[in-house]
Order: structure tokens, then sequence, then C-alpha cells
């Protein structure tokens, strides 16, 4: 009876296991009880994405996205639907959950870099996105938000350290405003600096942003590291060249560029070895030389 | 592994701040933009993409033309009793639409019906039921609506809630035991993967929802090899035409003769996916192909086509929850309860106004708020077509 106890659940999970996507990862029918897989799963590798989140897809792209799978369940308590989000690499994942989570709200329950609510919880863990929809906003589900949460975290590899927001300047930075960049989509969402790949960050380098308050009030750090100096250089000629028709350039050269942006406020762009340092959002004109 | 380098092609090739600054090249309307009061001249050559919206504006207008008889004026209905621990409360919308609704036509319920439409009247309602239940369209505001129409005696079966895609409908709650006698229908299906979308002759199960005759036309945009979709098949089972043509659903050019917009209130990027958007981008199919080049420009120029500019007669945004952020996928950290519904017959007014609404409250909620021009001037091109008042010195908001 013990042996068949064990056995019975692994049995289940190998079962999934075998499907399409990563339904590895996800709990079979059964799962605490009363809750059923409802229909098969809905995979939607590369660019099928477009059938599952038309308008915003893109960004998963840009940040090197592999393949997402979509569940749902049912129980006689209700319905759920969680959505894996495979990405290219841990830093994709983490750009993808940073844009979405907002000020994050924990639950106690879950380990991982998580943020909860009555609809939907969503986490963070190696290289996976991962969203768990309530969708009717049932409350007596939260609690199964998390545990579904869980019960996949578990079976997926545990994030390294994240050093990358090393790069930003430690003072003043409000915190939870910090964010990835690999490319326009992101970069637009904080700044119109230029058309298309204006920092050719090329959806490999990745850029780090935050915003900041200070006695002068709040503004916005964006740091590119580059793989070497000259191809920092190479991105520092492609903004000044192709700035945004609405920013009127100040003052530049010399591996620095000041700048007046739409909105009357101003920037600065500063080139030094492998690293592009960008000021945005700056309330009083820095000095032009 | 490999398909995300095919996937980041998709963003590196792509130039969608091209999508304002062609407004200018527009071949056809560029001499109307630049004339407009406030509209400003693209500052860097880019490539033209021309349209047909000469065409469009050839057409003589109605009395029921766009912006309607109230251009410019914006009703904000605001009830916090609309909505009360996640529940919509059906009876204080109904009181809202019919405080709206007035408020914006000056006259009872009764006149305001005849205003817009006669009995013989095929209404169109279209909704937004993408992202339910936080930011799609409430089916309460839906079915307030509907109420005024039968109240004025218009049949149940003269009323047609549609959408796009026929994906999303039930799981808005746009049921035919939720909306009897309510025709629920939409322009067209996508097929589940490895299911076929074409009938005996090979056409999409879907193409004769179109009409061959009445079209958006973008030269040289066609939807073969658009970057992003695995191949054109799949592009074809999801936009059910190709070519340069993005033609009108038959549901607005033969059957519905007033058009009532029930759009939700949400951000799309730095931009809103609200009123415009929601007609923009559904009364057409063959859409893939114009994100990148044309974009919001769409949201302009596929309402200034008569099938749509002559028969929409109401817009009403429903902002019962709004959502600032993460859009225009639903993402509940973003969403927040608004308790409004906003009317006018004016949807460029309607969106410049709740563009600038929905800016305050992502810097209300501390978001460091990307505010350039290019979010709003497909709107401002809009009021250059004489479709709308756009300058907000010149929009007038009622709160009711």
């Amino acid at each position: 009876m013990r042996l068949l106890a064990v056995a019975a659940p692994l049995l289940l999970i190998a079962a999934a296991a075998s499907g399409p996507g990563d339904t590895s990862l996800l709990p079979p029918s059964g799962y605490l009880g009363t809750w059923s897989l409802d229909g098969k799963p809905r995979v939607f590798p590369g660019s099928e994405l477009y059938g599952h989140i038309d308008g915003g897809a893109e960004i998963f792209f840009e940040f090197g996205f592999e393949e997402t799978t979509v569940q749902r369940y049912r129980s006689p308590a209700g319905e759920l639907v969680v959505e894996c989000y495979r990405m290219s690499d841990p830093l994709a994942a983490l750009g993808i959950y940073l844009g979405k989570c907002g000020t994050e709200s924990p639950d106690t329950g879950l380990a991982e870099k998580h943020t909860a609510g009555r609809y939907q919880l969503m986490f963070v863990r190696d290289r996976y996105f991962v969203v768990v929809n309530n969708p009717a906003g049932t409350p007596a589900l939260v609690p199964t938000l998390t545990e579904l949460a869980r019960f996949i975290a578990g079976r997926l590899p545990p994030s390294q350290p994240v050093t990358v927001f090393d790069a930003l300047p430690k003072a003043g930075l409000v915190e939870g405003s910090q964010r990835l960049i690999r490319g326009p989509v992101a970069l637009e969402a904080i700044a119109t600096l230029g058309r298309g790949d204006i920092l050719r960050l090329g959806g490999r380098i990745t850029a780090v942003a935050g915003d900041y308050s200070d006695g002068r009030g709040k503004h916005t750090v964006i740091v590119a590291t580059y793989p070497d100096a000259r191809a920092a250089a190479a991105a520092f000629r492609n903004l000044t060249a192709r700035l945004d028709p609405e920013i009127k350039t100040l003052a530049g050269g010399d591996g620095r560029l000041v700048f007046r942006d739409y909105d009357g406020t101003f920037g600065t762009a500063l080139l030094a070895g492998d690293r592009l340092e960008i000021r945005l959002r700056l309330q009083t004109q820095p000095a032009l030389k | 592994m490999g398909r995300s380098h095919v996937s980041m092609d998709v963003i590196f090739d792509m130039n969608r701040r091209e999508l304002v600054q062609t407004l200018a090249g527009c071949t056809a309307a560029a001499s109307l933009m630049l004339a407009a009061p406030g509209c400003r001249k693209a500052k860097e050559a880019v490539p033209e993409v021309e349209t047909n919206i000469a065409d469009f504006l050839k057409v003589p207008k109605t009395p029921h033309s766009l912006p309607g008889p109230f251009p410019g004026k914006v009703v904000k209905v605001t009830d916090p009793r609309s909505l009360v621990d996640e529940k919509i409360d059906g009876k204080v919308v109904a009181e809202m639409v019919e405080r709206g609704i007035r408020t914006l036509t000056g006259t009872t319920m009764e006149k305001s019906f005849r205003m817009f439409f006669t009995p013989d009247d095929v209404v169109g309602l279209k909704v937004n039921p993408v992202g339910p239940p936080l930011i799609s369209t409430k089916p309460e505001v839906a079915e307030a609506v509907i109420r005024w129409l039968t109240d004025n005696k218009l049949p149940a079966k003269n009323i047609v809630i549609w959408d796009r895609f026929d994906l999303d409908l039930k799981d808005a709650g746009f049921t035919p035991d939720r909306f009897p006698g309510v025709r629920i229908e939409a322009l067209q299906t996508m097929v589940e993967e490895g299911q076929s979308f074409r009938d005996a002759a090979g056409n999409h199960i879907s193409a004769g929802n179109f009409d061959p005759n009445v079209y958006y036309f973008a030269k040289g945009v066609v939807g073969k090899g658009v970057r992003g979709y695995r191949d054109d098949e799949f592009y074809l089972n999801q936009h059910v035409f190709a070519g340069e043509y993005s033609y009108y659903g038959r549901l607005l050019t033969r059957d519905i003769t007033k058009l009532v917009n029930l759009a939700a209130y949400k951000n799309t990027g730095n931009g809103i996916s609200m009123a415009t958007k929601n007609l923009g981008y559904a009364a057409i199919c063959n859409t893939g192909r114009l994100h990148a080049p044309l974009f919001f420009r769409v949201c302009t120029e596929v309402l200034a086509a008569p099938p749509v500019r002559d028969k929409l007669v109401l817009n009403l945004t429903d902002g019962l929850r709004g959502q600032y952020e993460g859009g225009p996928d639903k993402n509940e950290k973003f969403v927040y309860a608004n308790h409004s519904l906003y009317f006018a017959t004016d949807p460029f007014a309607l969106d410049m106004l709740c563009h600038r609404e929905l800016v305050a409250k992502r810097k209300e909620m501390g978001i460091a708020v990307n505010e350039h021009p290019r979010f709003t001037e497909y709107l401002v091109y809009a009021e250059s077509l004489g479709l709308g008042v756009t300058d907000p010195a010149r929009i007038t908001l009622v709160k009711a």
C-alpha cells in the first residue's frame, strides 16, 4: 500500500512529463485531491506567443523567449490557469518579471521572488517567469495560487544571485524601481531616445535602470556595460547620431552629451571605457563642459 | 533554443518610431495634417506608407458622422458604489449610464435615443472582451445600454454584441444566457493549432465575413513574411487575408446601421488601448502587418472610413476598473478601482482625455512616465482630419 501511495503520484507526474511544452513542471490531475486538468496544455513556442498575448509579446522576444505552456485546471471550487514562460536565460526571466511585478506584495508561503494578489500570482525562478491566475478572483482560491506556485518552483533549478544591478549607483536609488533593458521595447517604457536599438544592446547586452530621488528631485539612471570600450563607443556614437528629434543637444563631444528632452527636463550621456551611463529627467541643467 | 534569436530579429529590425513620423509622410493626408493647429511637422525623413485615407475623406459626411453632435465633449460619471469588494453593482452602473447619456446629450433618455437611433436600426455594441474580469468591458455596462435601446422600442434581435475574435466573448460574460434575444457575434474565428482554418475551397472559413469592397489599404505593407509570425499560414489563420488590403467586417458594412463603442480603460505601453483602438484594430482583418509600420495611425484612419465614421454614434469607455501599467494584457498589479464611466460622441476627445488621466495616474503611482508626443500624435492627426477635437484646451470635461 505504501509503495502504491508513493508510486501513484510519480506515475501521474511521469504521465504529465510526456506531454508537450513544460508540462513536466505542472501538477497532474488529482492535485490537492480535487484539481483536474481542464483540456490539453496550450504550447506557444517562439513567435507563436503572438497567439497567446498578441499585444504584449514583443518584450518577451526582446529579452529572449523560448516557449510558453498554458494549462487550465478545474475543481468544484473554481478554475485556475497556469502560464509558464521559459526564457532564454535567468536575466531574461527577471527582466520580464521586473517589468510586470510593480510594487511586490509577497505571500509568506513562497520563497521565490514573487508578487501575489487575488487574481494573479507571478514569480521568477531560474529562467522561468510563471503566472498563476485565479480568473474569477475567488478569495477562497488565493492559498491555492501559492500552493501551485510552490509546486512548480520546486521543479525548477534554483535562481542564482543577481549582480547586474551593482552597476547602478547606490545613493538615492528608489527601491523597487530597478529594471532591465535589452532593446528598444524595454527602453521605450522608460524613455524615447531615438529610433530602433539606439543603445545597441542587440538583445544580448543587459542594461540596468533605476529611479533616483535626492535633494534636487527625481531622475532616472540607465547604465549599459558593453563587452569592451569599442562597443560602448559605438553605442555612444549611435546615440548621438540618431538622437530623437524631440531631444535638443546642448553640448557634445569627448564622450559626453548634454541634452534637453521633449518635456523640458535635462539629460546626460557619459561614456567611460566599456560603460555608458545615461541620466534622464534631471530638473536642473547640468554643466555643459 | 534557437527560436529566441528569430524572435529578437522581430524587435531589432522593427522601427515603431516610424509610425508617428510617417504621419507627416502620409501622402494623402499630409496637407491636412500640416495645416492643422498644433500639428507638429516630422523632423526626419522616414519611409512613407501610402494609405487610402484620401478615399475615405472624399465621401461626404452624414448627420451622424464623427465627431457627432458633441465634438470635444466628454462626460465622466463616477460612483464609488459601482464596484465594491470586487463586485460590480449592475443597478448602480445602470444609473451611471443614464446619468452619463443624459449629461452628454442634455436631454431625456428617450430624446437621446432619437438623437442617435431609430427603432429600425441594427445597433452593434463593440465590446472589449480581453482580460476578463479585471479589465474587459463589463457585461453590466452592455446590459444598461441594451436596456436603454429596448426601452425605446429597438428590438433585442436588432442588437449585436460583437468583437473581432470569437475566442474571448464567452469568458468575458457575453453569452446567450446572459443576453437573451441579443445577437452575439465575432468577425472571425481563429482555429486552434493542428486544425485547418480553410474551407473546402481553400479559403479561410471566416473570409466571407469580410467585405471585399470596403477596405483599409496600406501600400507595400503586406501580411506575408510578417516578422513575429512563424510562417504565412500561421499569419493567415489569425488574420484571414494577407495582402495590402484589410477588409472591413460585413457586420459593419452591410448589417449594423449604428455603432456603440464600449471600450475598456487601460494602457498599452506608453499609450492607451481604449476607444479608438477598440475599433481601429477590430473593425478590419489583416492587422498584424500594420503594427510595426503604422500602429496608432490605424486607430485614426480605420475610424475615418464611412462604415465607422458615419455609424459610430456613441462611445462609452468602461473605467469602472482601470489599468495604468502592464497593458494591454491584464495585470492585477496595476488594476485599480476607478469607479467611472466616460461618455462621448467624439472618440478622439475621449481618448485624449483618458490618456492624460492615465498619465496622471501613472505619475501618482510613482512611475517615471515617458510622455513623448509620439504617443498622442494619432489623436492630433484625427483632429486635422476633422474627426474630433483633441487639443486639451478645447476639450470640455463634464463630471456628473
